[in-house]
């Protein structure tokens, strides 16, 4: 207490003369950190003197904090529940080993609910990747009125998923937009079950994901594209190369890490795709519950809180992370082995 | 270098784990004071024993996307009980109620944040009750039950860990259950629209009356089996689990196959839209263009034909929803309030609870002219309201024939967890589109849905 209370400067160990400099006195929490903490380096003046070991630590503890809570704990409970007969509402839950993987292997639901995640991202991940990238080429040009696409195709990211369904119900409706539309071109003759049948359902949420998602990583393709040289292009021009090829050789490499970027966060997404499944298949995942995804078998299994097996849907949660990761290795060294 | 970054790794996993395990499993009493669900609570609110106590305090009350419409009328019953009881408060707070509300209600009851007083559905009600959130009324108040109609007393009774029925929630309002239907499309298939067919395979014959009177042209109801799942096999009598819950009965009794071949003739026959299937199984849209027969069993959709479309509610009839086998009308399954046994003031949060569902207050909500709903309470049951109906229109019609057949409905509602109701569900859609025999389905479904039960233990 008195310590704190002198008005005299406390020097800073092996900080020389710099600290003895005159200037107003330093706060009390200064005077106590110079005292209790280790100092900078001997003979340090200027930035140097506020260096600290801890700093970085201090600066950063709110996101480590953030991130042990709210993921790193999460993660580890997860797999440790994955070895329980927990419940959902939780009460006194009994070690089961390996049954609840044991059960997955034989669960043909599970493996079904792990094929239909796997096929949304095989057949999502190459076109989200291609798509918003043509469209940030389209209106990367500045044409008059060009602002109003890039909004236009911004404005499914800004939509509710609940408005997307009812919308996406309503145009695929056996009576809906779309079918019309074919009946009177003479297409069709009935309409194409779009909502009834699991195998369009599942292609049509994709469709959903697709379209909500394409103006979302148009803008990451904008930013990666103001980063290829213009040179390279009128180079190119100007040997002849056309579009097609300058896109290829030229755009494609330009912005390969951006590429990389939206691949794996697509592959992330694709295989924890839920809204699209429910707005289009409703509570049971299409009919029979065919469309489910390894998300939907998740809350089945897992989060009911009358009859789920939280130790069982944390068993299939380890699967769905352990997929993801995997896709997400083999992408990375897929593209390695190109570069190289 | 690598070697040791890698134990460092591995070591710190373990750790991490190790203290998961610590926070993540346990649960139960920790030896302390009484205990609900894991959460210590006050001695009175567990056990036997009358609640006892000053109503002083401030509690918490959580209602379902309520305020918006109903905001002046809760307020007034929150001032009045405030009045009735100087020392007590009471917050409101309302809950937008989406398909997460049973998820994030569970994890405010583990967290032992259960607001004091609640409004639940019966899936919610059930998985708390099983797990100790919730006060046992029925113990805690032994004069809870004397107000309401004794088949929604008894509704509301729910088992608790040891397989015991308790009570723990108080019956608030209900929708009721009838048939709306278009009576131009009824008589020009036939069908007689002064007489309502008294069994579930009596309504699906006139449907496919219907069917074969439109060609295509409109359908008789929605495809989408969930709002027919378990309601329909109540009202046939068909036990669809076991007595104690923890078992799929319903492939036992011939009849679920037969209501099963129903519905999958009446698909393949148009009297269904086909992308109904397992999409919207709300017709209000179809009706209301006249595209649809039979209307929602809801009495406020009858309203909502009354104000969206003038012409078609003309031709609107309602009647009684047939009966079948039990021989009366399904209680069932109405909104309900609970007390938390986590509440810091269960006397004042118990005393709340009942002051918002006497007939009084339950009443005068029912007869707020923007809202379609009925009383769970004998005396408001036969209020002049509800029993004086001088008009011939439907709306009328529909409001005395349901507050007529809830003073003597049965309790005979089955309440199926959400996973186990889908797993049912996705087996008679197969056997609707052909792809499965109405017996293997049958059979399948109860599979499938002992599956789940088992899982619950």
């Amino acid at each position: 207490m008195v310590a704190t209370q002198t008005a005299e400067p406390v020097s800073v160990p092996g900080a020389g003369r710099t600290a003895a400099a005159p200037g107003p006195a330093p706060s009390r929490i200064r005077r106590f950190a110079r005292a209790v903490l280790p100092g900078p380096a001997p003979g340090a003046n200027g930035a140097a003197l506020y260096r600290r070991w801890w700093l970085p630590w201090l600066w950063t503890a709110p996101a480590i904090v953030c991130a042990v809570v709210f993921g790193v704990f999460p993660f580890f409970n997860t797999v440790l529940l994955s070895f329980t007969d927990a419940k959902p509402l939780g009460g006194a839950a009994s070690f089961v080993g390996l049954d609840n993987y044991t059960r997955m292997v034989d669960d043909s639901d599970f493996w079904l609910a792990t094929r239909n995640s796997v096929l949304y991202a095989i057949v999502v991940v190459p076109l989200m990747v291609l798509l918003p990238l043509m469209l940030a080429v389209l209106v990367e040009k500045n044409l008059p009125g060009i602002g109003f696409f890039r909004s236009a195709f911004y404005t499914p990211v800004l939509a509710s998923s609940v408005v997307v369904g009812l919308s996406w119900q309503w145009l695929l409706a056996d009576d809906g937009l779309v079918n019309t539309w074919l009946r009177k071109a003479h297409l069709i003759r009935s309409a194409i079950p779009f909502l009834s049948d699991s195998w369009l359902i599942l292609f049509c949420a994709m469709g959903l994901t697709l379209w909500k998602g394409l103006g979302w990583y148009m803008v990451f393709y904008l930013a990666a594209l103001g980063n290829v040289p213009k040179e390279l292009h009128e180079a190119a021009s100007m040997d002849g190369a056309g579009a097609v090829r300058r896109f290829w050789h030229i755009t494609m490499p330009g912005v390969r890490q951006a590429m990389m970027l939206v691949g794996t966060l697509t592959g992330i997404g694709s295989l924890r795709v839920f809204t699209e499944i429910y707005m289009l298949g409703s509570s049971t995942g299409g009919p029979g519950g065919a469309d489910r995804t390894l998300p939907f078998y998740i809350r089945d299994v897992g989060l009911d809180p009358i009859t789920g097996n939280a130790g069982y849907g944390s068993a299939v949660s380890v699967a769905l992370f352990a997929l993801t990761l995997g896709l997400t290795l083999l992408a990375q060294r897929l593209t390695k082995e190109d570069e190289a | 270098m690598r070697a040791g970054r890698l134990t460092a790794s591995v070591a710190g996993i373990i750790a991490l784990t190790l203290t998961a395990a610590g926070c993540g499993l346990s649960g139960g009493s920790d030896g302390g004071d009484a205990t609900a669900g894991g959460c210590k609570v006050d001695k009175g609110n567990v056990g036997s024993g009358k609640l006892t106590g000053d109503v002083k305090g401030q509690i918490t009350f959580q209602t379902t996307n309520l305020k918006k419409d109903f905001g002046d009328f809760f307020n007034g019953v929150i001032k009045d009980f405030e009045k009735a009881h100087p020392g007590a408060k009471v917050k409101w707070i309302d809950d937008p109620g989406d398909n997460t509300f049973t998820s994030r209600t569970v994890a405010d009851a583990q967290a032992c944040t259960l607001p004091d007083v609640i409004n639940l559905n019966a899936p919610t009600a059930t998985a708390l009750t099983k797990a100790g959130y919730l006060l046992d009324l029925g113990t805690k108040d032994p004069d809870a039950a004397k107000p309401f109609v004794p088949s929604f007393w008894k509704s509301g009774t729910f088992k608790d860990a040891e397989g015991t029925s308790i009570h723990t929630v108080l019956p608030w309002y209900t929708g009721g259950v009838l048939i709306t239907y278009n009576k131009d499309l009824l008589s020009k298939a036939g069908v007689d629209t002064t007489k309502s067919p008294t069994s579930i395979f009596g309504l699906f014959a006139d449907y496919e009356k219907v069917a074969k009177a439109a060609k295509g042209k409109y359908y008789a109801t929605m495809a989408n089996p969930i709002w027919r799942i378990p309601a329909d096999w109540d009202q046939m009598n068909i036990k669809t689990l076991s007595s104690d819950g923890k078992s799929a009965v319903f492939a036992n009794d011939p009849r679920t196959v037969q209501w099963v071949a129903w519905m999958a003739k009446l698909y393949k026959e148009g009297a269904m839209p086909k992308d109904s299937l397992s999409s919207s199984n709300d017709p209000s849209t179809l009706y209301s263009q006249g595209k649809v027969a039979y209307g929602s069993t809801n009495p406020s959709f009858v309203r909502f034909v009354k104000q969206n479309s003038p012409s078609v509610y003309a031709k609107t009839g309602v009647g009684q929803q047939p009966y079948d086998a039990l021989g009366k009308a399904s209680a069932g399954a109405p909104q309900y309030i609970s007390v938390a046994a986590t509440s810091k003031h269960a006397p004042v949060a118990l005393s709340f609870a009942e002051f918002l569902t006497d007939a009084e207050n339950q009443t005068a909500w029912c007869k707020d002219p923007d809202v379609v709903i009925f009383p769970t309470t004998t005396e408001s049951l036969n209020d002049p309201f509800f029993q004086d109906v001088t008009g011939s229109d439907p709306f009328s019609q529909a409001r005395k024939l349901v507050a007529d057949q809830l003073k003597t409905a049965s309790t005979n509602q089955t309440n199926l967890s959400p996973a186990v109701q889908n797993a049912i569900v996705s087996q008679v859609q197969l056997a609707m589109q052909g792809k499965k025999s109405a017996e293997q389905a049958v059979k399948d479904a109860q599979e499938k849905a002992n599956e789940l039960l088992k899982q619950a233990g």
